[in-house]
């Protein structure tokens, strides 16, 4: 066995975990920014020099690919940049578990991309979830413990699923046994299904899509935001997508309308959590509705089968890490200062806030997909790519199809629409009096915050040049694609252009007008009070009362749509019948012993 | 030859124990620790000497088929280091755990029987001596669930002792069933001679013996004592229970004679896989129910067993060695379950996990070592359990048995909700709690300790090169089914 370089990506974050579980506070962040900038050093140098594996008794456990190579790129950039954020803010007992998780988890992450091994894949997934589920219970908030539990039922359930899907596979395909690379299976016949469920519902667990979404909200709402920001909103999304994007790749060849029902299931997952994210009123929560919705977009460009979707899902999911993480932390800075999560009792804090604020809007709008930002690039490619395909349909199909992406853009202007009341519940409107004295975050928050907003600026307006070509044109090539070229006119520059002569004419009109006038409110004759202040979050109370959305959010509500809370119903009402068979007597027992014997003889 | 030692050292602490030990329990303790030590470096040091060999050993010097005789082999010193792990570290955690409810010497003694009615089970190569030794660990097992001495108690050992006769019973008329048509109870022997009679005696027999040792297993319709008896007995006696002596009595005797004797007849392979599905189905979904934490383990002890006879139904190579290992960890992560139950109950009076609450800072070694047996027996990598259910899994998919692969996979994910249940209410609950009843002990301590370590450790036996030296040996013996024969009877000849 010889020390191979992959290794590093393993075992140096794995070590500084435990290394810190020892090390006083400041070498404890310290080294482990160190090994994350030795990790963004290692994928520079991996850039420059690509294939190489690790094999272990002739097996080979990890190796390197395009795909696998941007997936642990980002994992290192996003990593590192949600750490600069999460040098202060954490309790001091919180800290050292956070110290030590962080580095573990990126180091798990990196070895689930990594692996070539089937084995190898699963034991990592499995433990990237394990540290999922041990950030989750540093929650400091009532429902934590229920949250924490929830999330890793789901994950760790999905994770059985997941080895049945590859012992499938495995049987399936002997020759290409358990490695992962490019076994390209048929998707014919029950076990290849079967096989291919399995791993859907793995990787829609992790990523977080609809109908295994369900802990992404309850996780965001409890968890720390270091956290939410770090695994629901960046690593897990990265894992998820990335395991989808292998599956359709290299893993199986699926047919057509296998397409199109999972498009069709990535537009559910759009519109279905976007209408959640309307009715939230807790930051966290609405955030963690909001990241699933995004999960949709992915799922719909990168299970289509067109180039340009493909490519443009892959894209929509580093854009989605980036903006997401920003958001959770943007508002992260807001909870730290005010102590609350809650939109009803925020509001105005753009003023005591600014850079803050500018942040969160950057992220807000590259979330809904407002030119030039990053998040309207990527779903552009989708829509494109999916426009692109209905033409190659059959014409039940194509409807179908135009169907899902009417509603994805319906849903790309419901999240802007939440996001506005997001912002405008947060820093606009008028303050609470408590807060009149709060202060800007600290500099190494707005600073990460900063980092992130650049991406989004850089990725929207710079996206052909950077991110598409640096990045993911690669992994399209290497999945035996050409690269796309785009249909409609787009140029982020003429954008820019027109939107600097907007803001132009407006200055002017505001200058050439009249003043404006200020003055007091005044409700029914009377100044004021802060009683009558608009949080924001009543906006969209309409909606919820719209007669047949009325009864959906009920049910919702009850979590009729929760699959983790009907299975809960339901076992704990098969549990109960159970147990009324097992009164205590012991007539009854011996019963059972005499009937259990008999039926063996009979059978023997 | 240090066969008989493993029965002699036991016996003989629990006589000199009940001699010299006065009223306190110093010396029962001593003693006890003594013995258990011995036996666990005498387990670790067969287990690793004799690899693949078998040794066999005709008590006073009678031969086949009129004397006895002991058996060793890779099987046999597999389960004697289970055995012996789990009675020491038992033994540790009930020093302190024990004084709590008395000071007496007649636990220690009690202890010692048990343990030598295992060893016994084991190492017997004779079914009466089998049933011997079988009675005298059901019976200091039905001691020792009394042993608290509340109402409760006396009723489950009461119900425990009916249910165990009733079995015993039929083990007996089965035992008597292959003497008839044999002549012998030299296992060996009668492997040897069934084949050449009617195959319905093997049925017969078979269906007696299921219903007997299935019993003593607690695999589904016979799993109803347990409960109660395992939730009622002390702490570490709960884990011996349902650690160690569901497995020597039940699961190991069942393995010996339906592979080694029987030749691992189809039919009641079959029987294997059913009731072993649906003891996982049924236990876990029994299990999640409860409230009471040593109920809830001991509802999963039925449907863990369930994984180790599907594994043996299975009754390939591979299910045989996921049958094998699961049954090890088994043993080590829901002893150190019991453990953390029991220190819990000690800590706070109470098993209820709606009464519990965070105890992170209260008990931080009780609630970092649930957290890593929970994870085991849910199977989460990196811990033990993940990888004897993957081989489980593995196996019955590759054994063309899809279904019985989904049931094994539902009720690994059951178990995961049940145990994050146990996580949610009993370790990281909301309310945090300032105040033990009683502290816990250094002793207490090390055992789950230990325990916990084991549960990460014991994982490397499936690294290839570690699983050669020893679980390979362990299937060999039982996937080689009745080559057992030569090997006993052979080795005996050479005598």
């Amino acid at each position: 066995m010889i020390i191979n370089e992959l290794l590093l990506f393993l075992i140096l974050p794995l070590a500084v975990g435990f290394v810190n579980l020892f090390l006083p506070v400041v070498l404890r962040k310290v080294l482990t920014f160190l090994v994350l900038t030795f990790g963004l050093v290692m994928v520079y140098l991996f850039y420059q020099r690509l294939t190489d594996s690790f094999a272990y008794f002739n097996v080979v456990i990890f190796s390197l690919n395009q795909i696998g190579l941007f997936i642990v790129a980002f994992i290192q950039i996003l990593s590192f940049i949600i750490l600069i954020f999460s040098v202060n803010g954490l309790d001091k007992y919180s800290e050292k578990r956070f110290f030590f998780l962080y580095p573990v988890t990126v180091s798990f992450c990196n070895a689930v991309v990594l692996s070539e091994h089937a084995l190898s894949f699963l034991i990592f997934w499995g433990l990237s979830g394990l540290t999922l589920y041990l950030f989750a219970t540093m929650g400091k908030t009532h429902d934590a413990p229920k949250a924490a539990k929830k999330t890793f039922i789901i994950i760790g359930g999905s994770d059985a699923f997941l080895l049945m899907g590859f012992v499938i596979m495995w049987l399936i395909s002997p020759s290409t046994g358990w490695s992962l690379n490019n076994p390209q299976i048929p998707l014919q016949g029950e076990y290849a299904h079967i096989a291919f469920i399995c791993l859907l519902i793995a990787a829609f667990a992790k990523a977080g899509a609809f109908p295994f979404h369900t802990w992404v909200p309850d996780f965001s709402q409890n968890s720390p935001v270091e956290s939410a920001a770090f695994l629901p909103a960046s690593l897990d999304k990265l894992l998820g997508i990335f395991l989808l994007a292998k599956m359709l790749t290299s893993l199986f060849v699926v047919y057509p309308l296998m397409n199109v029902i999972l498009i069709s299931i990535g537009a559910l997952t759009v519109i279905v959590s976007v209408m959640m994210a309307m009715i939230q009123n807790n930051a966290y929560r609405f955030l963690g509705y909001c990241a699933v919705s995004q999960v949709g977009y992915m799922v719909m460009g990168i299970a289509s089968g067109s180039v340009i979707a493909f490519a443009g899902g892959l894209f929509h999911m580093i854009n989605h890490t980036i903006y997401k993480s920003n958001l959770f932390l943007s508002f992260g800075s807001v909870e730290k200062r005010t102590g609350t999560a809650e939109l009803d009792y925020l509001g105005g804090l753009g003023n005591n806030m600014p850079l803050t604020f500018l942040m969160a809007l950057i992220g807000g709008l590259s979330v809904s997909g407002i030119p030039p930002f990053n998040g309207f690039f990527s779903k552009w490619m989708i829509y494109q790519g999916l426009i692109e395909k209905t033409a190659i349909l059959d014409s039940g199909f194509q409807l179908w199809l135009l169907a899902c992406i009417i509603i994805a853009i319906f849903g790309s202007a419901l999240t802007l629409a939440n996001i506005m009341k997001f912002l405008h519940a947060t820093f606009l409107g008028r303050r609470p009096e408590i807060y009149k004295d709060i202060k800007e975050a600290p500099v190494n928050q707005w600073f990460s915050n900063g980092l992130l907003s650049t991406l989004c600026i850089l990725f929207g307006i710079m996206a052909v040049a950077l991110p598409l070509k640096m990045f993911i044109y690669p992994v399209v090539e290497a999945s035996g694609m050409n690269i796309p070229t785009f249909v409609g006119l787009y140029n982020p520059l003429i954008i820019i252009l027109l939107l600097i002569i907007a803001f132009l004419v407006g200055i002017l009109i505001y200058g050439l007008t009249a003043k404006v006038r200020y003055d007091d409110v005044y409700v029914g004759g009377m100044p004021a009070l802060e009683k009558f202040r608009i949080a924001g979050t009543e906006f969209y109370n309409e909606v919820r009362n719209f007669t047949l959305l009325k009864s959906i959010y009920n049910y919702a509500e009850k979590k009729y749509f929760d699959l983790y809370e009907m299975g809960r119903e339901f076992t704990f009402s098969f549990s109960g019948y159970l147990q009324k068979a097992h009164p205590g007597q012991l007539q009854l027992y011996v019963l059972y012993m005499v009937i259990g014997f008999l039926i063996i003889m009979l059978v023997v | 030859m240090i066969l008989p030692y493993f029965i002699i050292i036991p016996l003989l602490a629990a006589f000199i124990i009940s001699l010299i030990a006065g009223k306190k329990d110093n010396w029962a303790v001593i003693l006890s620790v003594i013995a258990s030590s011995a036996l666990l470096v005498l387990s670790l040091f067969s287990f690793i000497s004799m690899k693949e060999e078998t040794i066999t050993y005709s008590m006073s010097a009678w031969s086949i088929p009129y004397g006895i005789v002991l058996v060793q082999d890779a099987l046999t010193s597999f389960i004697l280091v289970m055995v012996s792990i789990i009675s020491f570290t038992s033994l540790i955690f009930s020093i302190q755990y024990i004084r709590h409810l008395s000071m007496d010497w007649k636990y220690y003694s009690l202890f010692m029987l048990l343990v030598t009615g295992m060893n016994g089970v084991i190492i017997t190569g004779d079914f009466f001596n089998l049933y011997v030794f079988m009675e005298i660990a059901l019976f200091s097992a039905f001691a020792l669930v009394a042993y608290g001495s509340r109402a409760e108690e006396f009723e489950a050992a009461f119900k425990y002792a009916v249910m165990g006769s009733v079995s015993s019973f039929l083990i007996l008329v089965g035992i008597a069933v292959v003497y008839s048509a044999t002549s012998t109870l030299t296992m060996a022997k009668v492997a040897q001679i069934l084949p050449t009679l009617n195959n319905e005696i093997v049925l017969w027999v078979g269906a007696i013996f299921m219903a007997g040792f299935g019993l003593k297993a607690a695999s589904m319709p016979f799993h109803a004592w347990l409960p109660d008896a395992h939730s009622s007995a002390p702490a570490p006696i709960s884990s011996m229970l349902s650690g160690v002596l569901i497995k020597a009595l039940g699961i190991y005797v069942m393995i010996r004679i339906f592979y080694n004797v029987f030749n691992a007849p189809e039919v009641f392979m079959k029987i294997f896989l059913v009731l072993g599905t649906i003891s996982i189905l049924i236990g876990v979904f029994l299990a999640i129910g409860q409230w009471d934490m040593k109920r809830l383990l001991a509802y999963h002890s039925i449907s863990q067993i369930g994984y180790i006879l599907l594994g043996m139904g299975i009754a390939t190579p591979l299910g045989i060695l996921g049958a094998v290992f699961h049954l090890f960890n088994h043993a080590i992560f829901k002893s150190l379950l019991f453990y953390n139950a029991g220190s819990v109950e000690m800590a706070l009076g109470t098993r209820d996990l709606r009464k519990m609450g965070n105890l992170m800072k209260l008990l931080p070694t009780t609630s970092q070592t649930s957290l890593i047996a929970s994870l085991s027996i849910s199977g989460i990598p990196p811990f033990n359990g993940f990888f004897s259910k993957l081989i489980i899994i593995i196996a019955a998919l590759q054994a063309g048995l899809p279904w019985y692969a989904l049931f094994a996979v539902i009720g690994s994910l059951l178990t995961l909700a049940s145990f994050m249940k146990v996580q949610r209410y009993g370790f990281k609950g909301e309310t945090v709690i300032e105040t033990a009843e009683n502290k816990i002990g250094w002793r207490m301590n090390f055992a789950m300790i230990t325990l916990a370590v084991l549960c990460v450790v014991t994982s490397l036996m499936v690294v290839p090169g570690i699983q050669e030296v020893t679980l390979d040996p362990v299937v060999k013996v039982i996937a080689n089914k009745t080559e057992y024969i030569q090997l006993v009877l052979g080795g005996l000849n050479g005598n």
